[in-house]
């Protein structure tokens, strides 16, 4: 390849593993991973993108799960002319089988460019680069070993959470589960859009929020415990004589003032009707506090990227539900959601501007739910209330 | 699923360039998820298919 | 003809035998150094973690070398983090060593864990966007490249998430990072009138547009659209919709910046990222004026911030007017909030600092 193209090779160099290496091993296979290689090259060169976005590609009965990109300079690299993305559904908590994960680059190394993002911004494993021609025969094989498509466009997009239980001591939901079940449940939703945009459902097992639930879904489900956090005192006592400053960094920190040190006792002692759930000390001595045992989620609504009317960190919406499978309350919440939202809502109106629009209490109604104080920061200031 | 949704259904798009399912569902007054339903089955047959611009629409296959 | 919605495979096939023994009965977990996580069951049970950094864009054969480790030491398990991180589990405390080298031998990192930077989530870029104003893989390998010991290492006050999106409909949603770069187009769409008619449906078109910038042609002969540019914030939905009107420009595009964003509940509630630098040059391959400014930030709230604060907390504790001091980047006119929650974000208190 030699100096054909410079800056890409720039970025071999350096520590961090590089995704040009990456290109280069798959062009060695494949001629479009060769052909991306120098159009990367060229956006270095002429700082725009060379891919059109659109037309209908897909595969027989699904409405999304496939990007439609083309090159726009085809003339010049043919064999990414067409240049498509799957999105394919991860297995909860992103855990693979070597034999599943071999599987899927057996597929991709018949049908695609052999590149891929382990994952995408989106959870989905995406298969990144595929003619026309070969998006069906690569679904059919895709779902021959046992995957499925994402979610693209106005649909439920693939549903992500958290490691959960399968590996921290913190969750106090089965992410793992709800997940699973809501996106098997959902399948219809995932796959045929419907709806004015798209709809995203995460779930973190506890308030630390690994998966940015509160920030990009419109259904959060976050993990929480209704009864009072579990001390080991003799535990805190080791954390302070190991060196943590217990009264400066964990009782300092605390944001509602819930917690004393007593130093002659060398006990941390907790208002419990003080305590938020922020998680700060147990973050800090995970082998002395830990969560409380009466466990269940709040459900917050809203949250989204800026497009169109500006972010939106989720709302309460529930302050406190037992998630339990078969999760039927969540799935009928689900349910009348959509209903209410497909129903009234404006093309490319996301669920929380439309609450925006037509207001919470007009929401609320909708689903069935009761105004609680856990939903405001502060009841309204101004006088211009209906009745 | 009834055959008179589904070719109520087919006949509406024919006359469209595109809908969302909830135009269809008005303009052949019935319930929004019996719609859903029938366009997801007509999908599958092959029979209709998903356009994405500012959104998503379904349209007859291979309707110009 | 093959199956369809059969759904993604059960997560329990998935799960390495002392998970699914443990499944929701961990007690606790330590950071035994850098990229090593030890977790300890309530059966007694230890299950260690080695966290390697990722690319995220990797060819097939990447994911068979990875898969070659994990079947030498992690009875064919793996899973990925939600930043990409891959992550190799054994019960076998033996193991650890060997793994960090074998993941040595493939040139990845071992970090990402605690108060560090790990991973930096981002958006495709010009490797597959229709809509990217900069490059997404390229900017975050040259920081990655400059910030890499923090990756390896835990020194800083708090973990530090950094996160890139290719344009402002920030796919990522970097919104709530401690630092997200964020590509910017700064010039309004070129409207090809000769085209439009032919490739666009103007009624979507128009509908597209969530400032109401876009207006049909005056000129009835004439059937296209016209943009009024001062109501345009260049987001490119419209193109979006309408390959007739391309606003990706080589002078006009690069990178804003924003600071101070979180997602996690502890301490403070989580809060939105917020600009604090409208424009840098898109600089390939390098980005170098990006990457010395996210260098100088991170070099000013390591110095200053207390242990624990988040780069948001600390921000909030000293007051953005110190922060903008510190770090001596300019306050513009762009800083000011003019779209849906403007007036949320103008001071009503006569407390500031100097």
């Amino acid at each position: 390849m030699g100096k054909e193209t410079p800056m890409a090779d720039e970025l071999e160099k350096g520590p961090w593993p590089s995704f040009i290496k990456e290109i280069k091993r798959a062009a060695e296979k494949h001629p479009s991973a060769n052909d991306l290689l120098k159009v990367v090259e060229r956006s270095y060169k002429d700082k725009v993108t060379h891919w059109k976005h659109g037309g209908i590609v897909g595969v027989t009965g699904y409405g999304g799960g496939v990007i439609g990109r083309y090159s726009d300079v085809p003339e010049e690299f043919p064999s990414v002319a067409a240049f498509h993305t799957f999105r394919v559904n991860h297995p909860s908590g992103w855990f693979y089988t070597t034999k599943k994960l071999r599987q899927i680059c057996d597929v991709w190394e018949k049908y695609g460019s052999g590149l891929t993002n382990f994952h995408g911004s989106t959870g989905d494993i995406i298969l990144l680069g595929s003619p026309t021609e070969n998006l069906q025969p690569c679904f059919d094989a895709l779902s021959g070993i046992g995957f499925d498509l994402g979610g693209s466009g106005s649909v439920l997009r693939t549903p992500t959470g958290c490691v959960g239980p399968a590996r921290c001591e913190w969750s106090c939901i089965d992410t793992l589960n709800v997940i699973y079940d809501l996106t098997m449940e959902f399948q219809d939703e995932l796959h045929r859009p419907r709806w004015p945009y798209k709809f995203k459902i995460k779930a973190s097992g506890c308030p630390n929020d690994c998966v940015a639930a509160i920030a990009r879904a419109d259904f959060t489900i976050i993990g929480t415990w209704r009864d009072s956090l579990r001390i080991d005192q003799d535990a805190v006592r080791e954390y302070a004589e190991g060196g943590l400053n217990v009264e400066k960094l964990v009782v300092g920190k605390c944001p509602t003032g819930a917690l004393e040190w007593d130093e002659k006792a060398r006990e941390l002692k907790l208002k419990p009707q003080d305590c938020v759930r922020c998680m700060h000390c147990i973050n800090k001595m995970p082998k002395a506090v830990r969560p409380g045992l009466d466990h269940g989620a709040t459900i917050l609504i809203g949250g989204k990227a800026p497009i169109l009317k500006g972010a939106n960190l989720s709302w309460v919406l529930i302050p406190f539900i037992k998630l339990e499978p078969p999760y039927t309350e969540i799935k009928d919440l689900l349910l009348k959601i959509w209903d209410w939202w497909d129903e009234h809502g404006r093309t490319r109106e996301r669920v929380a501007e439309l609450i925006q629009r037509l207001g919470l209490k007009t929401f609320l109604r909708a689903v069935g739910i009761k105004p609680v104080p856990q939903m405001v920061n502060q009841p309204r200031a101004n006088p211009y209330v209906f009745f | 699923m009834s055959e008179e949704l589904r070719q109520k259904i087919l006949e509406y798009l024919a006359t469209v360039s595109k809908a969302k399912n909830r135009d269809v569902a008005r303009a052949v007054g019935e319930e929004k998820r019996l719609v859903d339903k029938a366009i997801a089955e007509l999908s599958k047959e092959g029979k209709v298919e998903y356009i994405y611009l500012d959104t998503s629409y379904v349209k007859l296959k291979d309707k110009g | 003809m093959a199956k369809t919605d059969i759904g993604p495979p059960d997560f329990r096939e998935m799960l390495p035998e002392v998970i699914k023994k443990n499944y929701g009965k961990w007690k606790y977990h330590e950071i035994v150094k850098p990229g090593v996580l030890k977790h300890v069951s309530e059966t007694g049970d230890v299950l260690y973690t080695v966290r390697a950094g990722s690319p995220r864009l990797v060819s097939v054969d990447f994911i068979r070398d990875i898969c070659d480790i994990a079947d030498k030491y992690c009875d064919g398990h793996l899973r990925f983090t939600s930043r990409y991180n891959i992550e190799f589990m054994t019960p076998d405390k033996n193991k650890v060593e060997p793994l960090i080298e074998e993941v040595g031998k493939l040139g990845l990192p071992v970090g990402g864990t605690g108060k560090c930077i790990t991973n930096v989530v981002h958006t495709q870029g010009w490797i597959h966007c229709h809509s990217a104003a900069t490059d997404a893989s390229a900017v975050v390998k040259a920081i990655m490249d400059e910030l890499y010991d923090h990756f390896t290492s835990m020194k800083l006050p708090a973990q530090l998430r950094i996160s890139l999106a290719c344009c402002i409909n920030m796919c990522g949603a970097v919104h709530c990072s401690d630092l997200a770069v964020v590509g910017v187009h700064t010039k309004p769409p070129k409207v090809d009138h000769e085209h439009l008619h032919a490739l666009c449906e103007i009624p979507t078109t128009i509908a597209s547009c969530p400032t109401g910038a876009i207006r049909r042609h005056s000129d009835k002969e004439i059937k296209s659209v016209k943009v009024r540019e001062d109501l345009c914030m260049y987001c490119g939905n419209c193109f979006t919709v309408c390959p007739a009107m391309p606003l990706a420009d080589p002078e006009g595009d690069g990178v804003a910046i924003y600071a101070g964003g979180k997602v996690s509940n502890a301490r403070k509630p989580p809060m939105f990222s917020r600009l604090i630098v409208p424009y840098l040059p898109n600089n390939p391959p390098r980005w170098p004026e990006v990457v010395s400014t996210l260098k100088k930030i991170i070099g000013v709230y390591a110095e200053h911030a207390q242990e624990d604060e988040r780069m948001g907390e600390w921000i909030q504790r000293v007051g953005w007017e110190t922060f903008f001091r510190l770090t001596d980047i300019p306050f513009t006119e762009q800083h000011i909030d003019d779209f849906t929650h403007a007036v949320e974000t103008y001071r009503t208190t006569t407390q500031f600092r100097w």
